[in-house]
Parts: structure tokens; C-alpha cells; sequence
């Protein structure tokens, strides 16, 4: 299952819709926001645009890649986009295998690769202006290089 | 003439101040229509060793054909997660 959804994601669910007879583990991974502080200055709120439905595709790519190459019976990745507080979860990762070392391997894959690959962005507003992550592109005083 | 529709995303439609451009064009490659999207938006200039590129939803290279009717994406560095 490949979403990308405004709404906050609600990873019980999405972890107890994993469980299978023939899985021995179930490996989840959360990506949630992180206040980053500068000085005077703190991240108020995250902002995640999508360019869809490549975004979907490539998220079904990541899916299809990680089936094929590890015995892995269930994979779910879900996207959030718009407004995320801090603290939230922005992504969610949950993969269900007979094993425990395919469903740890195929997570932390999946979460690279979105990095990587899928065409999602993201936008910190901070108390002082904004600044696009990865492209340092903003309207704070002093942009961030790291 | 149909026209060549150009998405732009984060950074990028920032920088431009649009997320979407039309240009017309008969069919060309990447690399020339980056050139008149650049003429257009030239503050979209200094950050195309950033940016990659996607027609019709695929990743795409500067030698890669684009005809009327395909959608481009200028895409700046992903950053989800």
C-alpha cells in the first residue's frame, strides 16, 4: 500500500494491517519533525509539497524494488504532505516479513531511496523566514548551509 | 501549435514565482527547452546544477526528447522524508 495523504497518518493502523500468518516480523519505520533551534531563531512547522502522481510511482517503484529483492510478504509506505507539526509523523514505513533481518533491511532501504528518488519536498518555516531543505533557497537572514 | 507544459516545484517555483509555465515549442530536447525557460525566468538560472529533470513523470536526461503536449518537471533536490 503507497499513499501520500494530508491528513495525519495513523501508523497503529497502519502497523496492525501488517500482521500476517505466514510473517515473523514486522519492521516499521517513522520519520517525524524535528525542531531545529538557531540563536533566537526555531523551526514553528514543517511544509511537504508532492509532485503527483509521480510521487505515487515512485513510491510504488521503491515497493516493487524491495520485493524483488528480499523475501518481504507486505510493504506500506504512506507520505504525508501539507502542514506537519512538530513532532508528527511525516512518513511512515511498515514491512512485513517471515524474517527479521529482510524486514529491518527492506525498511531502512525504503527510507533511503525516498530520499533519494521520490519527488517530495520539504519546507521549514522558522520564526524568522522559510528555507527550502536541500536547496537552501529561503527568506531567512541567515541561511543555514548544513 | 500545443504547447509544452513545465511544472515547477519547491525551490524552484519559488525562485520562478510560478509553478507552472507554458512554452511553445515544436519538439526539442531538455536541454534546449531549459534555455527558454532560463530566457523566461532567469532567476531559475543559478540553480540548474541542482535540479533534475522529469518529462511525462519519468526522470529524464538533457539529451531526452520533448514534444508538444508532454508535461516537464523541474524537480530541486528532493528533500522528503
Amino acid at each position: 500500500m503507497f499513499a501520500i495523504v494530508e491528513e495525519p497518518i495513523d501508523v497503529g493502523a497502519l502497523v496492525s494491517g501488517a500482521y500476517r500468518p505466514d510473517c515473523g516480523a514486522v519492521a516499521t519505520f517513522v520519520g517525524t519533525t524535528r525542531v531545529d533551534e538557531s540563536g533566537e531563531a526555531r523551526v514553528e512547522h514543517l511544509e511537504y509539497e508532492a509532485y503527483r502522481p509521480m510521487a505515487d510511482k515512485k513510491l510504488a517503484e521503491i515497493g516493487a524494488g524491495i520485493r524483488n529483492r528480499w523475501d518481504v510478504r507486505y510493504v506500506a509506505i504512506v507520505h504525508r504532505v501539507g502542514r506537519v507539526d512538530p513532532g508528527e509523523p511525516s512518513v511512515a514505513i511498515v514491512v512485513a516479513a517471515p524474517r527479521r533481518g529482510p524486514a529491518f533491511e527492506a525498511s531502512r532501504h525504503a527510507i533511503e531511496r525516498i530520499k533519494e528518488i521520490v519527488p517530495i519536498w520539504k519546507r521549514e518555516v522558522w520564526s524568522d523566514g522559510y528555507i527550502w531543505v536541500g536547496s537552501q533557497v529561503g527568506t531567512r537572514g541567515a541561511i543555514r548551509t548544513t | 501549435m500545443e504547447k509544452i507544459t513545465v511544472r515547477l516545484f519547491g525551490a524552484a517555483a519559488d525562485r520562478a514565482g510560478t509553478r507552472e509555465v507554458e512554452l511553445a515549442s515544436e519538439t526539442t530536447t531538455l536541454d534546449e527547452l531549459w534555455s527558454k525557460l532560463a530566457d523566461r525566468h532567469p532567476e531559475l538560472s543559478p540553480m540548474r546544477p541542482t535540479l533534475a529533470f522529469a518529462v511525462n513523470d519519468e526522470y529524464a536526461g538533457g539529451d531526452a526528447r520533448v514534444e508538444p503536449g508532454d508535461e516537464v518537471a523541474v524537480l530541486p533536490p528532493v528533500s522528503g522524508g
